[in-house]
């Protein structure tokens, strides 16, 4: 009951835009770190193949990618403003998900209560 | 990695940045001394950053220290003057501190807003199921 397709999926979107907000953080506090590569987190692929081939969504793990993006003389890629439309991005994707899931939780509750 | 780790790590960027203030800070205020010219001249200090094991921010690698030598001024008048009259002043190049002193402050600023943004998601996932 807790574990159908639709709350599956919400919970391993809600973990994989964590991952990404603590990528994004990791970034913004190495933004003068000589020689560090920004990282950014991949899963919404792999999380919509799952769910568009009928498996199970609990499977799809986050992946770390480091950033190609050129460099600057110290050797560090990170670029601030797309770091942070990032994080403000992931902040309501999250924000959005925990809703949905909260409104799964609220109708069995609901069912749960009874009439 | 911990439920809340985006908070921490954004304060691990808060604490670097916050030392290289610190340091650009004294480098400023020290910017005039003298010393004499039998003693080391102020040495400015550089913080030097490094990314944190398993991506968990940044942390103080270590310090290093600019020109031991300084740059010898003729000042007969100082008491700190040699029997030629020479002090030693610090080597520090004031445009390069302040240009320092920007980029810690602006780098300081974008960690705590990641901290504000981090506690905003945080907050609306312990409300849930509530």
């Amino acid at each position: 009951m807790f574990d159908d397709r639709s709350s599956s999926a919400l919970r391993v979107a809600i973990g994989g835009l964590a991952a990404r907000q603590q990528a994004i953080a990791n970034n913004i506090a190495n933004i003068e770190t000589p020689g560090y590569r920004a990282r950014k987190v991949k899963f919404e692929e792999a999380l919509q193949s799952a769910v568009a081939r009928g498996a199970s969504p609990a499977g799809v793990t986050p992946s770390v990618l480091t950033s190609l993006e050129p460099t600057r003389l110290n050797g560090n890629n990170v670029n601030l403003d797309h770091e942070t439309l990032q994080h403000i991005d992931t902040t309501m994707r999250y924000n959005l998900a925990i809703r949905a899931l909260d409104g799964k939780y609220n109708s069995l509750r609901e069912a749960i209560k009874g009439a | 990695m911990s439920t809340f780790n985006a908070i921490g790590i954004a304060g691990s960027g808060v604490t670097v940045y916050r030392k290289w203030l610190d340091a650009v800070a004294d480098n400023l205020a020290n910017i005039n001394t003298t010393t004499r010219t039998s003693e080391n001249a102020f040495q400015a200090r550089y913080v030097a950053a490094r990314a944190a094991q398993d991506g968990n921010g940044a942390e103080v690698a270590g310090i290093r220290y600019g020109n031991a030598e300084g740059i010898l001024a003729y000042e007969p008048e100082s008491p700190l003057a040699d029997a030629e009259g020479y002090v030693r002043r610090p080597d520090i190049d004031m445009g390069d501190q302040m240009a320092q002193l920007m980029m810690a402050q602006r780098s300081y600023q974008a960690n705590l807003a990641v901290v504000d943004r981090a506690r905003e998601s945080y907050a609306a996932a312990i409300n849930l199921g509530k």
